[in-house]
């Protein structure tokens, strides 16, 4: 661990060397007319999340071309960078040094928190804004970094949301949580059971299992004894889908959901139709359910021919109020810029208005609840 | 009672595939003295080789699709098994077992990777899957897929156990494991021998592959590595190279994890699985089955 964190803080310290000689060049050059604003992209394109981070690729290389076409920031065009962060901290380390010593004036996107949490100590050294669209882990904003932007609500706010709805909308008493041992998921498992606690109910279960095997009957026969009303499963949509298989075809009492690293249609296909009908989601709100991002989904199904999924809006809109903020800071002068982020009032996204509180997180949650019915998400 | 019964189906579900897997690591074990971590992922092959086969047969495929579906899986994988063997272990036989052992690491990373690149990195959902209906049975369900898991398993396992004590090449891999030299002087094909032994193996692992996508429904290139794993254990301790011992440590390591789980909850499965690993190897370091010397293969 030592050693881990002695190599963190030479390879931070000298990226810091690095970036404090090459960005000089990128602002000399910009200075001219022909000047660009470079803007780092860190998402997982390689590994089991992959996917989710050519979605957010795609969304904001949209944004960004569609503000480029209108003639960029103040005659500044955006050039994107992307890096691979493949969801591992060690690969973030590396993908966040890499893009600090390029100059990049901010970064955005994030998808797994664990990825998130060593590389955004790395741009709060070199100053870098740093806009997450995705990764919502409580831990994020605890770090109390100032650079740090989160458009998605957190882990607190999702909880609360989660708790809310088993007690109250379905009426609940006796929760069972169940996670698989990843930062993000025993998070917001345990988020969760203090919410259920504070708002009334009981949870009579907090389990783990792990996601690299498949049978998890041992664990939800034991979960089954307890009876509980509803089981609500924190981690990700491949172990999910089996999770839900399971539990019905052992017959578990209750209903099950799950938490927005599970919203992939994909859930729906591993557990079945059958076993999934009436499961319910708790996600932040994705393009298809807003009724604004029509033309949207239409765009973007039009230049990548594929669904948008479900972080693309928000990384969409996150490029665009990062855009904002820059031309709202006047200069591309990173210090400015993580001022104007932070005096974001009310900007106009997808998922609602958007203003910061202090500590970087969205002041106003935005999430929503989804069923499943006929082997299709629906809004509740 | 009807927990302890439900918690016997899935040990007995989970011992299955282990057993199966656990039979391959061991006949190598027993016939060349090599660890072979490629095994679990010829599972994974498996799993794929029947996910692509029955892909081709579209939404509608029958019984006769599984069917084809499941012995291409088991061809394949013997096959493959075949292959790594002539390719990878046969140069290396003479040289140090470490050099093999690093070896065997470094297919089972060809595997891994290959498949990815292949078939994507995403998790990928079976296209044909057993049914979910069953019957109740003392408060405990257990549905028919799991019979057919059991018998299936329980079928190919006796079938293997005949072959290797009755047939005149199961005498011969016998023969092999007890001294190499002496059996080549007897005139028997060794190198010939060996290659069946990789190929029913692997074949085994590759048919549980397929069970196993069959079952449950989802695959990845990474499936392979943690059912390898506890096949490995399993197989170590029955006492590797014996093959009612690989069947049994299967069975052990899925009662062990059930019952872990209702003991000590689900997060603490592992921690007493494998405390009790410990304390049968220290115990008794040949395995539950290992000290039959001549029973190996």
């Amino acid at each position: 661990m030592k050693s881990w964190q002695k190599l963190g803080l030479a390879l931070t310290l000298s990226s810091a060397l690095l970036s404090a000689c090459s960005p000089e060049a990128v602002n000399n050059s910009s200075g001219g007319g022909s000047g660009e604003i470079l803007i780092g992209v860190q998402t997982p394109t390689t590994g089991s999340s992959a996917k989710m981070g050519e979605d957010m690729n795609n969304a904001i290389k949209m944004a960004t071309e569609e503000i480029n076409e209108k003639g960029g920031i103040d005659g500044k065009k955006i050039k994107l960078e992307f890096a691979d962060d493949a969801c591992d901290p060690q690969t973030a380390t590396a993908a966040a040094n890499k893009l600090v010593s390029q100059g990049v004036k901010a970064v955005i996107g994030f998808y797994c928190s664990g990825a998130t949490l060593p590389s955004s100590g790395i741009y709060h050294n070199a100053g870098v804004p740093v806009m997450v669209t995705a990764a919502s882990s409580a831990k994020i904003p605890a770090q109390g970094y100032k650079e740090v932007f989160l458009t998605t609500a957190t882990t607190d706010q999702q909880s609360e949301a989660a708790a809310e709805y088993m007690l109250k909308t379905l009426g609940g008493k006796r929760v069972a949580i169940v996670h698989d041992n990843t930062a993000f998921a025993k998070g917001l498992a345990e988020t969760t059971q203090t919410a259920v606690q504070k708002q009334g109910g009981q949870v009579v279960a907090f389990e783990a299992i792990n996601p690299e095997e498949k049978d998890f009957t041992a664990m939800l026969t034991q979960l089954k004894a307890q009876k509980p009303d509803a089981t609500f499963w924190t981690a990700y949509y491949a172990a999910g889908g089996l999770l839900i298989k399971q539990f019905e075809q052992l017959g578990v009492s209750g209903a099950i959901g799950v938490g927005d690293g599970s919203n992939d249609k994909t859930l729906i296909e591993i557990a079945g139709k059958e076993a999934a009908e009436d499961a319910f989601v708790i996600t932040s709100p994705t393009a298809e359910f807003i009724p604004e991002a029509k033309s949207f989904i239409d765009t973007y199904k039009s230049k990548f021919n594929m669904e948008p999924g479900p972080y693309t809006a928000v990384s969409y809109d996150g490029m665009r109020l990062l855009a904002d903020a820059i031309k709202r800071a006047g200069s591309d002068d990173k210090a400015a810029i993580v001022k104007a982020l932070s005096e974001t009032k009310s900007f106009k996204t997808f998922g609602g208005d958007v203003s910061f509180k202090s500590d970087g997180t969205l002041e106003k949650s935005n999430f929503i609840v989804l069923k499943v019915k006929n082997g299709q998400f629906t809004r509740e | 009672m009807e927990m302890f019964t439900q918690q016997m189906i899935n040990a007995l579900i989970i011992g299955s595939f282990y057993a199966l897997i656990a039979l391959g690591y061991s006949m190598v074990y027993g016939i060349i003295k090599l660890l072979n971590f490629a095994h679990g992922d010829l599972y994974m092959v498996g799993a794929f080789v029947g996910f692509a086969v029955l892909s081709l047969f579209g939404g509608g495929t029958g019984l006769l699709g599984v069917v084809v579906a499941f012995f291409a899986a088991l061809l394949f994988g013997g096959l493959l098994g075949i292959g790594i063997e002539r390719v990878a272990y046969r140069p290396l036989l003479s040289s140090p077992r470490l050099t093999i052992l690093i070896t065997a690491v470094g297919v089972s990373l060809v595997l891994e990777n290959g498949v990815m690149k292949s078939f994507g990195p995403s998790f990928k959902v079976y296209p044909v899957q057993l049914p979910t209906e069953g019957f109740q049975i003392f408060g405990a369900t257990l549905t028919y897929a799991q019979i057919l898991i059991i018998l299936l398993s329980v079928l190919l396992m006796t079938a293997l156990h005949l072959f290797v004590t009755r047939s005149l090449y199961g005498k011969a891999m016998r023969a092999i494991s007890i001294d190499h030299a002496a059996t080549s002087l007897m005139g028997i094909p060794v190198t010939r021998i060996i290659s069946l032994t990789f190929f029913i193996g692997s074949s085994l692992a590759a048919a549980s592959g397929m069970m196993a996508g069959m079952y449950y429904g989802q695959i990845s290139f990474m499936m392979g590595f943690i059912v390898g794993l506890k096949a490995f254990t399993a197989a170590v301790i029955g006492g590797i190279g014996s093959i009612p011992g690989a069947m049994l440590g299967g069975l052990v390591l899925g009662l062990l994890e059930s019952f872990g789980t209702v003991w000590l909850g689900s997060e603490w499965k592992d921690v007493f699985a494998f405390s009790i690993l410990i304390l049968i190897l220290v115990l008794k370091p040949t395995g539950l089955l290992g000290e039959n010397v001549t029973e190996r293969m």
